[in-house]
């Protein structure tokens, strides 16, 4: 029973980081960069709708609605001003830049919210008890997870059905092909930014329902977590993301349930690092050999 | 016989290389012409110029009587003008079918007769329709790569080296082909090394070397001209 306990956990936990991990991996599958921001942007997220329902009021959908629209505004902005100039630079400038952003991002959090833990109201309440109250799993638990499977589903039918997406895929081949075929790159890349920034806002809800403290710092260690689950499932794909981040969630609770709280995360890392020599694409990462 | 295509004079650098020296030449409607010249002669540049992936410093590209020099490259193929880039680049991880939908991107009206027109030119694609792009052969590769440009229904198709690699088969095949559209009336430019076989197609050919156009004429003029023989028929 104990051990079903923390897979339950460790499912939801991992629903959190699969949906920022699939942030992390459209931006990767067609821009080429680790947008590290993305992170940061979670944690906007979490302060947009936090201020949307404790000080305006608003009911929950409304302030979740709210955060993922500034979200998307955001991620649309920093595209646009911080990585559009750089698109032809090498990419360890667009990678510093990244960082560089990163850390305007917390820091203005922490001018304008400051470094006091906000506690953050859970967007759904109470928990399910089951056999006799052995097993319980909390609502917010099974929205994440429901949440995290809708997103990976819209997103797969959005990428395979769809013009636009379509176009995205044919961008993240070829961008010079994708133009002659009247597809326009810069605006392709914006969607996508904002696609990865509108999931970032639903997951900043999501994680401070988890872990109910607010803080500038709050999307960073989340952040790198959920990069290291897109590289554990392949980075680029959609469902490797999803596989990764649930698999890296699971690894995180049984760690922290039999062998060490302290030490869940070296656990974690390790285990990827593991994956990773045997499998240096990560678990459905394409080799691409190139036809010349 | 109107004038689809006007370039003048345009000059190209990659950085500080002078790849383009003052360009001029013209494609008539109906037309096959041809760009021949060894490697590095400038041809495939003058190409991705007029589709605007590169840059010419000076003087003008006219399509159909519009400046089009500064048209952003992913406006173009709207204009009526599509261009089989040199290597196919196709989109090797989507399907074939997808590769032609992203050759229709621009223009949804009529995707189903496109397709079905594209799909009796080239028989083998619609065997191969729901294969992944990049598992094709390098001449089923080359016929995805001009279906999926004739799927924007251009008035001027450009093909840039479109026998590369082929086997001497498949390029009789590919050449073949590019008659055929001729003969329907598919305005073309076409980019070759191999000048022999490009020349026998073609209307009229430019000679380029090392960024300039150093001949013009006709086909036949130009596949009997003792100079284009020795430098580039073998004799």
């Amino acid at each position: 029973m104990k051990f079903l306990a923390y897979l339950v956990s460790g499912i939801s936990l991992g629903s959190i980081y699969a949906i920022i991990a699939l942030g992390y991996t459209m931006v990767y599958g067609i821009a080429k960069m680790m947008n590290f921001a993305h992170g940061d942007v979670i944690m906007v997220g979490g302060y947009i709708s936090f201020i949307a329902a404790n000080y305006w009021g608003l009911p929950t959908v409304v302030s979740i609605v709210i955060a993922m629209l500034v979200c998307t505004m955001l991620g649309i902005v920093i595209e646009g001003l911080a990585y559009r100039p750089l698109r032809s630079a090498p990419s360890l400038a667009v990678l510093i830049t990244a960082i560089g952003v990163s850390y305007f991002l917390q820091n203005s959090a922490l001018l304008i919210w400051g470094a006091n833990p906000k506690a953050y109201t859970p967007v759904v309440s109470g928990t399910l008890r089951l056999f006799q109250g052995q097993l319980s799993i909390s609502y917010v638990s099974m929205v994440t997870v429901a949440a995290c499977i809708i997103i990976m589903i819209a997103l797969t039918l959005f990428t395979s059905r769809t013009r636009m997406g379509k176009a995205m895929r044919a961008c993240s081949e070829d961008k010079g092909a994708a133009q002659l075929m009247g597809i326009n790159v810069n605006f392709t890349i914006s969607l996508t930014f904002a696609i990865g920034s509108a999931l970032a806002a639903v997951a900043g809800v999501l994680l401070c329902s988890f872990s109910p403290t607010l803080m500038p710092t709050t999307g960073s260690m989340p952040g790198i977590k959920a990069f290291t689950a897109a590289v554990f499932g392949g980075i680029g794909s959609i469902p490797g993301a999803f596989l990764g981040g649930i698999l890296l969630g699971v690894i995180e609770s049984l760690a922290r349930g039999y062998i060490s709280t302290q030490l869940s995360n070296s656990i974690v890392f390790a285990v990827l690092i593991i994956i990773l020599l045997v499998r240096p694409a990560g678990l459905l990462g394409k080799n691409v050999q190139e036809k010349v | 016989m109107s004038t689809i295509l006007k370039v003048n004079s345009i000059n190209v650098y990659y950085g500080n290389i002078h790849a383009i020296k003052d360009i001029s030449f013209e494609v008539n409607e109906g037309e096959i012409v041809t760009l021949i010249g060894a490697n590095g002669a400038g041809k495939s540049s003058a190409l991705n110029t007029i589709t605007g992936l590169l840059r010419s410093k000076t003087g003008s590209i006219e399509f159909n009587g519009e400046n089009i020099s500064h048209t952003p490259a992913y406006r173009i193929v709207s204009k009526g003008l599509a261009l089989v880039p040199e290597g196919r680049r196709i989109f090797q991880q989507m399907t074939v079918k997808e590769n032609l939908d992203m050759g229709a991107y621009t223009g949804k009206d009529g995707f189903e007769k496109k397709l079905e027109e594209v799909y009796t030119q080239f028989p083998r694609l619609k065997e191969r329709e729901k294969q992944v792009a990049g598992t094709l052969s390098g001449g089923e590769q080359q016929m995805l790569a001009m279906g999926r440009a004739l799927m924007s229904s251009p008035k001027l198709l450009m093909l840039d080296e479109p026998s590369m690699g082929l086997a001497p088969i498949l390029v009789e095949q590919i050449f073949d082909i590019i008659s055929a559209l001729h003969k329907k009336g598919t305005t073309i430019l076409l980019v070759e090394q191999n000048a022999q076989a490009a020349l026998a197609v073609a209307d009229r050919g430019y000679v380029l070397e090392t960024g300039k156009i150093v001949t013009t004429g006709t086909g036949d003029e130009l596949l009997n001209s003792p100079a284009i023989k020795k430098a580039y028929l073998g004799g």
